[in-house]
């Protein structure tokens, strides 16, 4: 069985424990192995990043990419605003994402002479952390002290959309033109479920807390994502979008970067890729029978990644989340506001949270999302009371340590679990790149299984997600030839 | 229902008086006075808007020595007039409305029930939008609307500007257009109203 990978290194943040706290991560732990991702699925695609050349990749694929694209309509006495969300920093170690920002201001400066180029960072829950990524990636610098983080509560505009009024920040807009510069990665599958997820950044880190609680309290499980069409193709915001640059993400790396004029056309292009690639990864992950899900990542509780799935879509994953007939994943806001005062559901067909994850062992993840619903419905072992007290501090996780016990030390947490679970499977959540780091049992499980998932995915569950979102099985078709 | 266990102080030597954080508060506790901002302890939620906002770090969230309970109680109003109110803003009376605080339905509407005017009056005595400030505005305006409530956001401040529309609102025409490209429309305006219908679990809030 091959080492573990190196996972990522815990982050200085306001939102986590200090890294010197995380003394021990899950992968140095006995039994645990690593899998690449290409040992699972072979025709995962080549990846430029991580690689040979580095961040020295994603330039190049940034400058090549934007020779399509068509920049005319920036003059040089117009201002910019690039368009930046807090995912992007998460990806790899984040360096790639903060590289194409860069690189997209050198171009569009070389090209058109503007000078005014900003960078406007929008957030999650987590109102300060592009601050954080801003001065950590030396975006501050780059973008001569032009780069700002923005957040749901500043100050918003109204945006007339074919659905009613719904609101946007301002520095967002205060711009001439607008440049969306995003990612391909799923992330929120349970969310998005990959419709119009290249749109999405228009309802949501781009958007104020109105529109952002239309997502996810108005609209419903499947429609919601409208909210970022009705947003996107509203005259106001087409008056001032110039073009969409996004990294090209697959679970095992960064595949390059697709730059196009028409955020349609390059939704559709990555509808495919986030479909086949994690798609297969998801419903891989779906075959566990039973394990410990071991979180250890400078990220929240539900954005821990494992070969590019989150916490929140493995918590899922007893269901098809690419599955449209199916309303309700078992976990998604719409899912969790809908159980009763009994703790129960309130409807019956609402699906339990993954039955297959028998304990959590909580060794490092951050504030700054609300959580709770995660411990009270799988048994959950927070490592260190130093991290236990940052939950409690945290307005949006006050009840989190409510359902969770506190152990010691990353080495007592799992012998509880194992001992309390009686299954010897872990999945850990910690970033590896390239790979999934495991136990050996759970690396033989799903080396197993990976066959059969990526033919399954292949003739029946890919044609009918894309079937299902529109999307021209032409293309595919070309994509595959 | 929220135990609130932090409070917002300024350190105000480093405060610019910009009033950011007046202008976020969602309980309006903080005020800028003398060019100065100063923190009303008693109306304080705890929800560090104004400490994650501040251009100047100004702010910082210290530990309550005594937690306070902020909750309204249910059980004072009657039901069948809490069920009314919510299932005409189209939400079960005991589905979450704020994910944070794990504050449902049936707790706001027994809020504005008993004199609550506004979304900062909800969050003052609820708690509800005082953990992530983000999701959980538009339940609040539809349920105030719904009890016939028109309320205006306060004035200079960023704390909201209106209701948005549901997915019971969204035009025909709409719904056709985009009816291929994965957004079921109808198919979610069955669930939620199925949801809406679902009996209830538990009437009593103990
Ligand atoms: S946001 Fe900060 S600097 Fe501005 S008034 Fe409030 S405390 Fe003072
Ligand atoms: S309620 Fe929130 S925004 Fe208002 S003073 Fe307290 S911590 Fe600051």
């Amino acid at each position: 069985m091959r080492p573990p990978i190196p996972p990522i290194p815990p982050r200085q943040s306001q939102y986590g424990i200090d890294p010197s706290l995380v003394k021990r991560r899950v992968s140095e732990l006995p039994g645990m192995t690593s899998v690449l991702l290409k040992e699972l699925f072979p025709d995962l695609p080549e990846v430029i990043y991580p690689g040979e050349q580095g961040v020295a990749a994603v330039r190049k694929a940034t400058e090549e990419a934007l020779q399509k694209v068509d920049m005319s309509m920036i003059k040089p006495e117009h201002s910019v605003n690039i368009l930046a969300s807090h995912h992007g920093f998460t990806l790899l170690g984040g360096e790639p994402y903060a590289e194409m920002l860069k690189t997209l201001k050198d171009v569009i400066q070389a090209r058109t002479g503007c000078k005014n180029i900003r960078l406007r960072a929008g957030v999650g829950l987590r109102f300060r952390e592009t601050e954080e990524y801003i001065k950590r990636y030396g975006l501050d610098k780059h973008f001569e002290g032009k780069a700002i983080g923005v957040a749901p509560i500043d100050e918003g505009i109204p945006i007339e959309t074919e659905i009613g009024t719904l609101y946007g920040i301002k520095k967002i807009y205060d711009a001439d033109w607008i440049v969306h510069a995003h990612n391909s990665d799923v992330r929120e599958v349970h969310f998005h479920r990959q419709v119009d997820r290249a749109v999405k950044p228009f309802g949501m880190s781009y958007a104020r807390i109105e529109t952002r609680s239309t997502y996810h309290q108005n609209l419903g499980p499947r429609a919601a994502n409208f909210t970022a069409r009705a947003i996107f193709d509203s005259p106001f915001v087409q008056s001032k979008f110039a073009f969409a640059s996004f990294l090209t993400v697959a679970p095992n790396g960064i595949m390059g970067v697709d730059a196009d004029n028409d955020l349609y056309a390059l939704n559709d292009r990555i509808t495919i890729l986030g479909c086949r690639y994690y798609g297969k990864m998801m419903t891989l992950f779906g075959e566990i029978d039973e394990c410990i899900a071991a979180l250890d990542f400078p990220c929240p509780v539900v954005y821990v990644f494992a070969a590019g799935v989150i916490y929140a879509n493995f918590a899922g994953a007893n269901t098809d989340l690419y599955d449209l007939d199916m309303p309700l994943p078992a976990y998604t806001w719409y899912t969790e506001s809908f159980y009763g005062k009994r703790g129960r559901p309130l409807l019956q067909e609402i699906p339990p949270l993954n039955p297959a994850i028998k304990m959590c062992v909580h060794n490092y993840a951050w504030t700054g999302y609300p959580s709770a619903f995660f411990s009270e419905h799988i048994p959950t072992v927070v490592v260190g009371q130093e991290q236990a007290e940052l939950f409690n501090r945290d307005p949006q996780n006050l009840t989190y340590m409510k359902h969770a016990v506190v152990a010691e030390t990353t080495e007592t947490a799992m012998e509880f679990a194992y001992k309390a679970t009686g299954t010897r499977k872990v999945l850990i959540f910690d970033g590896a790149i390239g790979g999934i780091n495991l136990s050996e049992p759970l690396a033989e499980f799903l080396l197993k299984k990976a066959p059969q998932v990526n033919e399954r995915v292949e003739n029946e569950l890919l044609p009918k997600w894309l079937r299902q979102r529109g999307v021209d099985l032409s293309v595919l078709r070309k994509c595959a030839s | 229902m929220k135990v609130v266990n932090l409070v917002a102080a300024v350190k105000a030597e480093k405060c610019r008086g910009c009033k950011t954080c007046e202008r976020v508060c969602p309980v309006l506790a903080i005020k800028v006075v003398d060019r100065k901002a100063v923190v009303d302890a008693d109306r304080c939620r705890g929800c560090a808007a104004c400490e994650q906002r501040c251009p100047d770090y100004a702010i910082t969230m210290i530990k309550r020595e005594q937690p306070v309970v902020v909750r309204v109680d249910v059980g004072a109003v009657d039901y069948v007039k809490i069920e009314e109110l919510c299932r005409r803003a189209k939400l079960h009376p005991e589905q979450i409305i704020c994910y944070c605080t794990a504050t449902r339905a049936e707790e706001v509407a027994a809020a504005i029930l008993q004199g609550a005017r506004s979304p900062e009056d909800v969050s003052f005595q609820t708690g509800a939008r005082t953990g992530c400030k983000v999701e959980c505005i538009q339940p609040i305006l539809r349920l105030l609307e719904a009890a016939g409530i028109e309320p205006s956001p306060p004035k200079g401040g960023w704390q909201w500007y209106g209701r948005t529309p549901t997915v019971w609102e969204i035009p025909e025409e709409v719904k056709k257009k985009y009816a291929s490209r994965g957004f079921y429309f109808e198919e979610d305006i069955k669930l939620l109203d199925r949801v809406v219908a679902a009996p209830l679990q538990g009437r009593s809030d103990t």
